[in-house]
């Protein structure tokens, strides 16, 4: 039994670790300064634009969402009663299962012929997959706040309002940022609605989302099937530099979480 | 705390929500005002279930009065109607009226917030905010009342440690967490964030159940020493701990309907050696409960 478990746990390894093995390899021969700093025409060409496109893409739909989904979270926690709590529960969590193409597909047919093919486009569809994070992860962070530290605010003749703002919400502050760091981790790597509603340029785009943007998921799917090796290998460092910032995040995630005073 | 006496009551008679008493107003007032709390029929409700049947008592101000008594006999209950956190439980109510220097903490003008201004209170388990520090601790209170000037902040900090006996042990380290101290040293914490925003009540509620002998005595003295410019009521399960520290206790029990009723209040050396009613005796001769 203990040899045929030892077996499988390899065997469920294998495949990350060839994955991480396989990205690495390929994509750092590719690595080089043009990369980060060239857009796909430039000689010699680059992912610049995608690199900065995922990060705009994917902090502009953060700015957007986090004070809905702390509000929202806010509200179910602090205010709401237990029938509208159970109820929300249950919306969000169906949110947080709905598959990405599906929110890609609802934001190509209704977000797009409003907004057209564009970065907005995309980060409403972007927004719409982390909104949910974004609330139940703080919901849970704020239930984790122990009552006495909201009885002890409000017997001091602290209005409920600022108890929920200065008292909670900063007990909870370390939490929250996890939430926030973790949606934002989710989103950078999504690519379905991206398809939809983006779908890529080869120009670099600031801060224009009327317009199209490019990303690192589209960079991966138009370039994998690409003739030429440098194409290719441009693919796998997209990949790298995902694999990495999602990694990185996590750490940040995980480190926030052991350290944190409350969660 | 004069001004916020005297906003507590304008704020109610202005509205005319005084409670009403007719012609004997002003005999009511002078009665009224011989009394830190007056209690008038109090009734507490968890829904349905009246946890707190008819209880009026007095409390004469800067005394110390404990609430005694076996446990479900409401008197933790009564403790929160006093500063209206009962009402924060969802499905609670109260009846009856409970004035505060003549003013009845229920009457339909009365800020809750304000109310709870007047009427401090420091809870069975410390409970400090644990992100702030030990001095944000202390100002948490003024901080969020709107008070922003450094030196009064800091000034009201130095004296609420002070007087909560806790400033010699702490004075050294007031940036550090307040979750930092021991367990009674976060007590006494707790107490200096209840008086720095000068309350002219303080309410306890079974203060050192959770805190070793030493630092409960440490507690009760300083509970003493309170009593000099704070009308304090302290619910506890310890009798001797209620000998030790009141002027004033009431003792409560339960009736057939598990209501907690007021048996006799009086002097507490009256209570332990002599009391009226032979429940009372009972009860601290340690018979039941």
């Amino acid at each position: 039994m203990r040899f045929t478990a030892l077996a499988a746990t390899i065997l469920a390894i294998i495949p990350l670790i060839a994955l991480i093995y396989f990205v690495t390899t390929r994509a750092i021969p590719w690595l080089d300064a043009a990369l980060f700093v060239n857009n796909p025409l430039d000689n010699p060409s680059g992912i610049s634009n995608a690199i900065f496109g995922s990060l705009q893409l994917t902090t502009a739909a953060i700015l957007a969402v986090t004070p809905i989904g702390v509000l929202a979270a806010i509200y179910l926690n602090e205010y709401a009663s237990p029938r509208v709590v159970s109820w929300s529960e249950l919306v969000i969590d169906v949110m947080l299962g709905v598959p990405s193409i599906v929110v890609g597909m609802f934001a190509f047919m209704v977000i797009v012929p409003q907004l057209g093919v564009s970065a907005g486009s995309g980060v409403v569809a972007i927004g719409i997959l982390m909104l949910p994070i974004v609330v139940r992860t703080t919901q849970e962070v704020l239930r984790l706040v122990p009552a006495s530290v909201r009885e002890a605010s409000l017997a001091l003749g602290v209005p409920v309002w600022k108890t929920v703002i200065f008292i909670v919400c900063r007990t909870a502050f370390s939490g929250i940022l996890t939430a926030v760091i973790l949606a934002y981790s989710r989103g950078l790597g999504e690519t379905a609605p991206l398809l939809l509603t983006v779908r890529g340029t080869f120009a670099q785009n600031w801060l224009d989302f009327g317009t199209t943007m490019n990303a690192m998921p589209l960079t991966i799917y138009s370039y994998s099937g690409a003739a030429d090796s440098r194409t290719i290998g441009q693919a796998w460092a997209a990949a790298l530099l995902l694999m990495v910032m999602a990694l990185i995040l996590n750490i940040i995630v995980r480190a926030r979480t052991v350290n944190s005073r409350v969660a | 705390m004069a001004s916020n006496k005297a906003t507590l009551k304008s704020a109610a008679k202005a509205t005319g929500s005084h409670t009403s008493t007719g012609g004997s107003g002003v005999k009511q007032g002078r009665l009224a005002s011989a009394y830190a709390l007056e209690l008038n029929n109090v009734e507490a409700f968890y829904g349905n279930f009246r946890a707190v049947a008819g209880v009026s008592l007095r409390i004469a101000p800067k005394s110390v009065t404990a609430f005694i008594g076996p446990s479900g006999c409401g008197k933790s209950t009564l403790l929160r109607v006093l500063n209206r956190m009962h009402e924060t439980l969802p499905g609670t109510s109260v009846k009856g009226e409970a004035l505060l220097d003549g003013v009845d903490l229920y009457g339909p003008n009365v800020d809750p917030v304000r109310a709870r201004r007047l009427v401090g209170m420091v809870f069975q388990k410390p409970n400090p905010f644990p992100t702030m520090s030990i001095f944000e601790n202390v100002i948490s209170g003024l901080r969020l009342a709107g008070v922003r000037s450094k030196s009064e902040l800091e000034g009201v900090a130095e004296t609420s440690l002070r007087k909560a006996a806790l400033w010699d042990e702490v004075k050294d380290k007031l940036s550090e967490p307040g979750t930092s101290l021991s367990g009674g040293q976060q007590q006494r914490l707790c107490i200096a964030r209840t008086i720095a925003v000068k309350p002219e009540i303080v309410l306890m509620d079974e203060p050192c159940s959770a805190l070793d002998p030493v630092a409960t005595l440490k507690v009760e003295e300083l509970i003493r020493e309170l009593a000099v410019d704070y009308t304090i009521v302290i619910v506890t399960h310890n009798m001797q701990q209620a000998s030790r520290v009141s002027t004033t206790t009431a003792f409560f029990a339960m009736n057939e309907q598990r209501a907690g009723y007021l048996v006799e209040m009086d002097a507490t050396s009256k209570i332990f050696t002599n009391p009226k009613e032979q429940l009372t005796s009972d009860y601290v001769a340690g018979r039941f409960g």
